[in-house]
């Protein structure tokens, strides 16, 4: 960092330095690289520097948190979680991206939905990831149509002479992972966390439901094994990998481990798809989205630089560029049609489609991880069968509703939601 | 006259040299704790700067006393605290009057008994949860095969079986450290005394409980402020083993107070969280020292 520094006072006078901090490990950071060269013989008085920060997103958190609260104008354009934009949007610290005219229209609607506050568009997606339903195909050959369907369908294979122990694996443990499981079995009955004006709605009778049949499918119908509820997304792909499950909830990630034959028992016998809806009116397939986004310092010297930068990234070019080098899933549309993707990307495109399109947003608020933190605490205890589902949701619920008080979460969506969505000041005044 | 002067001088030259010691302690502990006690008074968090920092008072303390989680950390660390000390004592006392006799490769025994006391916590903690993981894990092996057990169980998804790693690991690991101060105590009884208890016939479990353990007393005094006060700010071998769940169930207070410091910024909030928790071990260090009448300082007792 300070050498860093140090070149960014040696540049010529009439250079504008852009820092970029993101991914840059492996194959990934050569790819950046050479992006950026790229953009810089496009534009010739830019200079962008490599910044590094942490891969770990918490400790890649922090570090953006202490900057900010510094004022520190490096790095100018900031890699994102998708759950932290509304936290930066709301804590001033990235540029609204409105007076650029972003093309958000040519975007995947939830991830602009995920990167949008009080009516305005805070951060670009670069690249997406999303929730996928694993089976095995040498088991299951269709996909489940439903959760009933799932739930057969495990039972059927696990029943079999030599059949996989475990009928489906997904991340229990009480940490993020444990709320991007729940939100696509949520989406499946039809519930959510919030509604569109901000009200808790996690304590409603479809999230009960949906967090009843987690439990079912750990004590009652026991197609999930009670491992589960200290697994993390790797414990989840070994037991897959080596044929012990029939279905697994995980990222794109582990595909392409998975379909080498020299580490994986289930190569070339597994497939994806989005995760099933439950069947009940209102209920939906749901993937879970997550991935990254590009914003702005708000202290940054050169925003209209940084703005070139970002959407030189995020153009359809460069996007594709990244599924074909890296594996990752571009956040434009328009390109699942484009044969060059057609081979890059280790599952069908059509199946990354269909899941990138019936992604969702964990809830798009500025108190997220803290949120996050009540829910993953109340769903591990009614999952451990420390509370019931309607108590242990109840019990989030409200303390829930008192972050939003004691954040000021209330008057602050009443005072900053643009016109855009009336829907959320006529109702964010409401008393309990 | 003269002599007040000169006293004056002397004294002068004192604080003077004093100085640069007192101001570097102002500097390293007392600006620190001050600083801690303000910003504990303070609506502060490092993430919603829309909030300002406004003065607060007590409200943080307030906030503290009424929030369930932290009054359950303060159960699960004195729980643990209490648990593992007793047995870490008990099994040290063992262990050092096991090492204090002569034997052939004492040196040796003392030295490889400390083994587990120089593994760093984290790897310790790793170690023993490998060990009492679900799958493959050699605790629910080595229970099943001896029948205490019909099938695996996963420990840490139930509050009383996720204890038992955490404490078996740190009693695995201090009671070295424990068996070494009390042997130094031990090492300090006059030999003659069992010599004379022997000539009058006393036996050695009469010996034991009237020479050694009233004579221990200092060191096992001195061994339980260390533990205790360790104890007490327990973290990372939780951190590690159970990440304090399941649900918040195993969370200690120093975990907690992680969360919300480091985890979720709320500085105020974390600093009250301090202060308590400073004020809890230095009330728990002055009851050990007034009230048990502890002798640190190595006067006769």
């Amino acid at each position: 960092m300070v050498f860093l520094g140090a070149c960014a006072r040696n540049k010529k006078s009439n250079e504008t330095v852009l820092t970029f901090s993101g991914s840059a490990l492996g194959a990934e950071g050569t790819l950046v690289a050479k992006q950026l060269q790229r953009f810089m013989q496009l534009h010739p008085g830019v200079r962008v520097e490599l910044q590094r920060t942490p891969d770990d997103a918490n400790q890649r958190h922090q570090l953006y948190v202490q900057w900010l609260n510094a004022r520190v104008g490096n790095p100018d354009i900031l890699q994102l979680d998708v759950v932290w934009t509304p936290e930066f949007a709301a804590a001033g610290w990235v540029l609204p991206l409105t007076r650029f005219n972003p093309a958000s229209k040519e975007f995947f609607p939830a991830t602009i939905t995920a990167n949008t506050w009080a009516g305005q568009l805070y951060a670009l997606p670069w690249f997406a990831d999303v929730g996928l339903l694993y089976r095995r195909t040498d088991l299951v050959p269709n996909e489940p149509r439903n959760l009933g369907e799932l739930v057969t369908d495990a039972k059927q294979a696990m029943a079999r002479p030599g059949g996989p122990r475990f009928g489906i694996v997904w991340q229990g443990a009480r940490y993020e992972g444990l709320i991007t499981g729940f939100v696509e079995y949520l989406g499946a009955f039809g519930g959510r966390i919030l509604d569109d004006s901000g009200r808790v709605v996690v304590n409603q009778p479809q999230a009960v439901r949906a967090l009843q049949f987690m439990r079912d499918e750990l004590y009652s119908s026991h197609i999930a094994p009670l491992d589960v509820l200290t697994w993390h997304e790797e414990e989840g792909r070994f037991a897959f990998q080596n044929g012990t499950a029939v279905f697994m909830r995980n990222w794109p990630y582990p595909v392409a481990a998975m379909s080498d034959k020299t580490q994986s028992r289930v190569a070339g016998r597994f497939a994806v798809s989005p995760f099933p809806a439950s069947g009940e009116p209102g209920g939906h397939s749901t993937a879970t989205l997550g991935g990254a986004q590009l914003a702005i310092n708000a202290y940054s010297e050169h925003p209209d630089a940084a703005y070139q930068l970002i959407e030189y990234l995020t153009a359809p070019e460069q996007m594709l560029e990244r599924g074909q080098v890296v594996a990752q899933y571009p956040t434009r549309p328009a390109l699942y049609s484009d044969p060059r993707l057609r081979t890059a990307l280790t599952i069908p495109l059509d199946d990354a489609r269909r899941a990138i399109e019936s992604a969702t947003p964990r809830p798009v608020t500025p108190i997220y991880t803290e949120l996050s933190e009540i829910l993953q605490i109340e769903l591990h205890r009614a999952l451990v069968r420390q509370a019931e589902p309607q108590a242990a949701l109840d019990a989030a619920a409200k303390k829930i509703d008192a972050l939003i008080e004691r954040t000021g979460m209330r008057k602050l969506m009443a005072g900053e939601q643009k016109p855009a969505a009336p829907t959320a000041s006529s109702t964010a005044g409401r008393t309990e | 006259m003269r002599k007040i002067s000169r006293l004056g001088h002397e004294a002068r030259l004192g604080w003077t040299l004093v100085g640069p010691a007192l101001s570097v302690i102002a500097l390293i502990a007392i600006f620190p704790l001050g600083w801690t006690v303000w910003e504990s008074l303070h609506l502060h968090e490092l993430r919603m700067p829309w909030l300002g920092q406004p003065f607060v008072g007590l409200a943080n303390y307030v906030e503290i006393g009424k929030d369930p989680r932290f009054w359950g950390a303060l159960a699960h660390t004195a729980f643990f605290t209490v648990v593992s000390i007793s047995l870490e004592l008990l099994i040290g006392l063992f262990l050092a009057l096991a090492m204090n006799r002569a034997f052939r490769g004492r040196g040796f025994v003392r030295a490889a008994v400390l083994v587990p006391w120089a593994i760093p916590t984290v790897v310790a903690a790793l170690l023993w949860r490998f060990m009492f993981e679900s799958e493959g894990g050699i605790a629910n092996a080595l229970l099943v095969d001896v029948h205490i057990l019909k099938q695996p169980i996963v420990w840490f998804i139930e509050t009383a079986t996720a204890w038992v790693p955490v404490i078996l690991a740190d009693v695995w690991k201090t009671t070295p450290f424990v068996a070494l101060l009390l042997l130094a105590g031990l090492q300090n009884i006059d030999l003659s005394l069992y010599e004379a208890a022997a000539v009058d016939g006393a036996n050695a479990w009469w010996q034991l409980r009237h020479i050694t353990l009233p004579l221990l007393k200092p060191a096992i005094l001195v061994t339980l402020i260390f533990r205790t006060l360790d104890g007490f700010r327990v973290f990372d071998l939780i951190y590690v083993l159970t990440g304090g769940g399941p649900g918040t169930s195993t969370e200690p207070v120093a975990l907690y107070t992680f969360n919300a410091l480091l985890q979720n910024l709320r500085f105020g909030y974390g600093s009250a969280l301090s202060v308590v928790i400073f004020a809890i071990t230095f009330g728990l260090a002055m009851i050990y020292v007034k009230g048990l009448g502890v002798r640190l300082g190595g006067d006769e007792t």
